[in-house]
């Protein structure tokens, strides 16, 4: 009954069911059982295999390429988890100018600065800029490999 | 020592939950408004530091938040709730036993760790849900909820105590409880302060202290236990196992007044909608339903009304509710009458799993199960492209009388398409 602002029109697709997919199952009430019974598994959740955190994890959306060179395009589900302490070598969201900005923190010369995977933009030195946050490191990136399904 | 005890609660949560999804928002004054952006009831520290009041009505304030550049936002359940689940299951590991009190608040019981210092496991756990989640919470550790309760109070209230307020590691506390006016002691209601008061009771350590026998007259065993509470003795169980929920209520007011039977059945099958989809989520269902309908308190010819029935067979779907709903819908409505708020409440709720077969039911097992996969479907379109994606007709189509949320962020932490942008752009 509520239809928010941001809900703007979109194509209608055949919804894709959720994750796990049950690999065997035990409806089968008459014959012999199904040998494969004794080794039912819940399926396989990708939740668990992106997710170590749930409660410190969000996902964003990239916007932009200056990140293409650590494979992450404009357009992609950027895993994040907050409750990380961010490391030189990882890619980090940072607050910047009251926005997310998408960087890899670098040891430079003994200092942090943030960079972009990319030649064109200059780096940021961490100690040049006062009220830079670090709000979470990049876990996953999630990049839909062109058009398909 | 005895075993300690903690209230824990987020500072402003919801002025907090939008400041740690939207970075724009970090150090700026924010408030949020009730529903039907009414009146303000969060403020960020820093439209608190601004002067705006807690609960003032919206309109009278717009021009006064608007001089001071204070950021409006209408109220986010979707991102509250979410951010509630995880400020719970985040506090979960570092307690023994947590009992979820209200949206933004937890009991928990500390763990055993022998000789280490409350106050420093304290304020660890608060710089972590402060990385962690971005939310500032406070704490108050004390031997008793109730002291817990009054702890938070003064861990929140006063600054210099960085939000951690350790009662354990005072051995007197009378000054502090004479500091506490008797009506800020939880549990004491409006009732019990008036009745403290015209007895010269004002405050914590005289309510600690009176004369048991008189305080049990008048409040009964609750009363004794609210004293021993306050001498320290914890006799208020931690409740960790929520039981299942005995009913489940939808309820708005209107952003207008609604006359015609037209928009109140518009209004009542859209809340037996949103009613039945909370059910499914829980997985049970109903076995009686109530609408009620009422007039403005404050206009002259108030009028409340409410009408019941029981249904066949309980059930969750919301054709059926619907129906039952619908038919109700008459029995409330008076013409001439200027509706203000309108609600439904599911009653005799019973798990999904133990449906009671009934003989005069005409729909076969089958049928049933073709039904519940309906429902499945229809519930995961709306949690995929948004609440109203698929629809009953009998709700309207965007309904005016529908309630006001104008400065509503986005759903960031639950739905795909409402997810923050991060900028790769420099």
């Amino acid at each position: 009954m509520n239809w928010p602002a941001e809900s703007r029109p979109c194509p209608l697709r055949a919804p894709r069911l959720p994750l796990p997919l049950p690999l065997a199952s035990d409806t089968v009430a008459a014959g012999f059982p199904s040998p494969a019974d004794d080794y039912i598994d819940v399926g396989i959740d990708l939740n668990e295999v992106l997710i170590r955190h749930p409660s410190s994890t969000f996902f964003l959306r990239v916007s932009g390429d200056s990140m293409t060179g650590a494979g992450i395009h404009h357009g992609d589900l950027l895993v994040v988890d907050r409750s990380l302490e961010a490391r030189p070598g990882q890619i980090v969201v940072a607050v910047l100018d009251g926005a997310f900005t998408l960087k890899q923190l670098v040891r430079h010369q003994g200092r942090l600065r943030l960079e972009a995977a990319n030649s064109a933009y200059p780096a940021l030195e961490l100690h040049q800029c006062g009220d830079v946050q670090i709000w979470g490191v990049a876990i996953h990136v999630i990049h839909p490999l062109g058009r398909h399904g | 020592m005895a075993e300690a005890l903690a209230l824990i609660d987020a500072n402003n949560f919801y002025a907090s939950c939008e400041q740690a999804l939207d970075p724009a928002l970090l150090g700026k004054p924010v408030v949020v408004l009730s529903n039907n952006d009414g009146c303000v009831v969060s403020r960020s520290s820093e439209a608190r530091q601004l002067g705006i009041g807690m609960g003032k009505p919206y309109f009278q304030i717009a021009e006064q938040l608007e001089r001071h550049g204070v950021v409006v936002r209408s109220s986010n359940y979707a991102l509250y709730g979410d951010m509630s689940q995880r400020l719970m299951s985040s506090l979960e590991p570092f307690v023994s036993e947590l009992e979820v009190y209200s949206i933004d608040e937890a009991f928990v019981r500390l763990p055993r760790t022998g000789h280490g210092d409350l106050s420093d496991w304290a304020s660890e756990l608060r710089s972590r849900i402060r990385h962690n989640l971005g939310l500032p919470i406070a704490i108050g550790l004390a031997s008793s909820k109730v002291l817990a309760k009054l702890a938070n109070h003064t861990a929140k209230g006063d600054h210099r105590h960085a939000g951690v307020f350790d009662l354990t590691r005072y051995s007197n506390h009378d000054p502090w409880l004479e500091r506490t006016p008797v009506e800020e002691v939880w549990g004491v209601g409006r009732r019990l302060s008036r009745w403290c008061h015209m007895r010269g009771i004002r405050n914590a350590l005289q309510l600690r202290d009176m004369a048991s026998g008189e305080l049990k007259a008048k409040a009964g065993v609750v009363g004794l236990r609210l004293q021993l509470e306050l001498q320290g003795v914890s006799c208020l169980p931690l409740d960790d196992s929520p039981s299942a929920k005995q009913e489940t209520c939808v309820s708005r007011s209107f952003s207008r007044a609604v006359c015609s039977e037209q928009e109140l059945r518009e209004a009542v099958a859209s809340y037996v909608s949103r009613a039945a989809e909370k059910l499914r989520r829980q997985r049970q269902r109903a076995g009686r339903l109530t609408v009620f309908a009422r007039t403005s308190p404050f206009s002259a010819g108030f009028y409340s009304q409410a009408a019941s029935s029981t249904l066949t067979l309980a059930s969750n779907d919301t054709a059926v509710l619907l129906q039952a709903a619908l038919r109700l819908v008459p029995r409330i409505y008076r013409p001439h009458k200027r509706f203000a708020k309108a609600g439904v409440l599911l009653q005799e709720l019973q798990p999904e799993n133990q449906l009671q077969w009934h003989l005069l039911s005409q729909l076969s097992s089958e049928d049933l199960q073709r039904r519940e996969a309906l429902m499945q479907s229809i519930d995961r379109l709306n949690h995929r492209y948004g609440r109203g994606t698929v629809q009953w007709a009998a709700c309207g189509l965007q309904p005016a009388w529908m309630m006001r949320r104008e400065q509503l962020s986005h759903a960031a932490t639950t739905r795909l398409s409402d997810l923050p942008l991060v900028w790769a752009k420099g």
